[in-house]
């Protein structure tokens, strides 16, 4: 039994985009981890990163600053 | 909150791969080929040689399974508000992968699904398409993790996304309305087939089960190497198992490397073949069979990469390409697969797939 837990979800048009959050937020010492894209946000089997969802703020920053194009932000529990 | 989490995140992709499972045994006890329920490649092959794209006599039906995945995928799709019209994303290196994926699926003998109904036929020739499959997906996650992508899609015109399903259709009609425009095989596998609703009703039930749980053959190993997420994966595993199971039930298991249906012993070149396909599927973000299912949501990428796969089949028969299944005749076992033009074509596969992961790397200046 595992523990749902609310996360901020952040989708992306592309795998090479969820990659580049990863590589960006390890750098930044954000938490997070990729994640297979939950079906509720999106019918592509492709990745998201899941964060706290704290850190919304600082992600939207972050890879808008460094120009990651986002698919969305969702408050999931995942 | 605790809750058990188990049923929520697997429960769907399991019941789409024991349904996918079953509707193959169901297929197959209907008349298509042993160990073929389905084969995403198989089929499109087919219907390449229905409407005349290739001379093969031996594999020309147009196959009501295709259309049905197609035709269900979108019906979900539209129920479930997920159809979305969308292109754009390098249409032309996805039609080239399509081509060389089918190619490399030809050269085995079946699409990767086709290879899970084979290893639960007991067929273990197909262990080598297996261990092939996942050397090519390592190579392709290799490729993701260094930033290698085709770009985004973009929102099209609804017309452009009911494109593929249109066409299925149209191709339905044809079947049903005007056979004598088709070919039909008289021998061989394609004159095995299932009444065509049967075939129709399993393809959208596997249709609309596939698009709802987001099955994939290639995703489900992507993401277990990638981010051991281990969900897709279990979809592929219900298909193992519930075919091995009722190959079981039905005395139709045969553990053995000789005279598999539909399937050749030369095991370097079926390693080879699959390493092709999975490489092209990591490549294509999907495998064939979800390719099917994202030109149903309305993907017109996906709908080129499947156009892609029917031209490749029907490259891959004009130009012995495609492998040859051992046979046994007068006491002599004939060892099959593919010969040197195959063999060459595999290898081409090889450096386009190269070419195309290394131009669609990011620039020194990209993240």
């Amino acid at each position: 039994m595992r523990q749902r837990r609310l996360r901020c979800v952040v989708s992306f048009h592309t795998t090479a985009g969820a990659m580049a959050a990863e590589r960006l937020c390890r750098k930044e010492g954000l938490e997070g981890k990729l994640i297979s894209v939950p079906r509720s946000v999106t019918s592509d089997c492709g990745l998201a990163w899941s964060a706290p969802p704290e850190l919304r703020e600082s992600l939207e920053a972050l890879l808008g600053s460094a120009g990651v194009e986002t698919a969305g932000f969702h408050e999931l529990l995942v | 909150m605790k809750e058990n989490t188990w049923f929520r995140r697997y429960g769907l992709i399991v019941l789409t791969g024991v349904v996918v499972g079953v509707a193959a045994l169901l297929l197959t006890a209907s008349g298509n080929p042993k160990n073929m329920g389905f084969c995403i490649a198989c089929f499109e092959r087919d219907i390449a040689g229905a409407l005349g794209f290739h001379s093969a006599g031996k594999v020309q039906y147009l196959r009501p399974e295709i259309v049905g995945i197609v035709l269900g995928a979108a019906v979900s799709a539209f129920a479930f508000r997920e159809f979305k019209a969308r292109a754009g994303s390098c249409p032309a290196s996805r039609f080239v992968l399509g081509l060389f994926v089918m190619i490399g699926a030809l050269a085995f003998l079946g699409c990767p699904l086709r290879m899970v109904i084979r290893l639960g036929g007991g067929d273990l020739t197909a262990v080598a398409g297996l261990l092939g499959f996942l050397a090519g997906i390592l190579v392709g996650v290799v490729f993701l993790k260094k930033g290698f992508t085709l770009g985004r899609a973009y929102p099209v015109k609804l017309g452009e996304g009911l494109a593929l399903p249109a066409v299925m259709v149209g191709l339905l009609a044809l079947l049903l309305l005007a056979p004598g425009l088709l070919k039909f095989s008289e021998e061989g596998p394609g004159s095995m087939r299932a009444f065509w609703a049967v075939s129709l009703a399993a393809g959208l039930a596997v249709g609309f089960l596939a698009q709802r749980s987001r099955l994939c053959m290639a995703g489900g190993l992507r993401d277990a190497f990638l981010i051991r997420d281990f969900t897709l994966l279990a979809g592929f595993l219900a298909i193992w198992i519930t075919i091995t199971i009722g190959n079981l039930l039905q005395g139709n298991y045969n553990l053995s490397l000789l005279s598999q249906p539909v399937a050749h012993s030369q095991h370097l070149w079926s390693f080879l073949g699959m390493a092709l396909a999975g490489w092209g599927s990591i490549l294509l973000g999907g495998c064939p069979l979800r390719q099917l299912i994202l030109a149903g949501e309305g993907n017109g990428d996906a709908a080129v990469t499947v156009l892609g796969m029917v031209v490749g089949a029907a490259v891959a028969h004009n130009f012995g390409l495609a492998g040859n299944p051992d046979s046994a005749a007068d006491g002599v076992y004939t060892v099959g697969g593919i010969g040197t033009a195959g063999m060459v074509a595999v290898v081409i596969g090889f450096a386009v797939l190269l070419a195309v992961s290394l131009l669609h790397l990011p620039g020194k200046e990209e993240v």
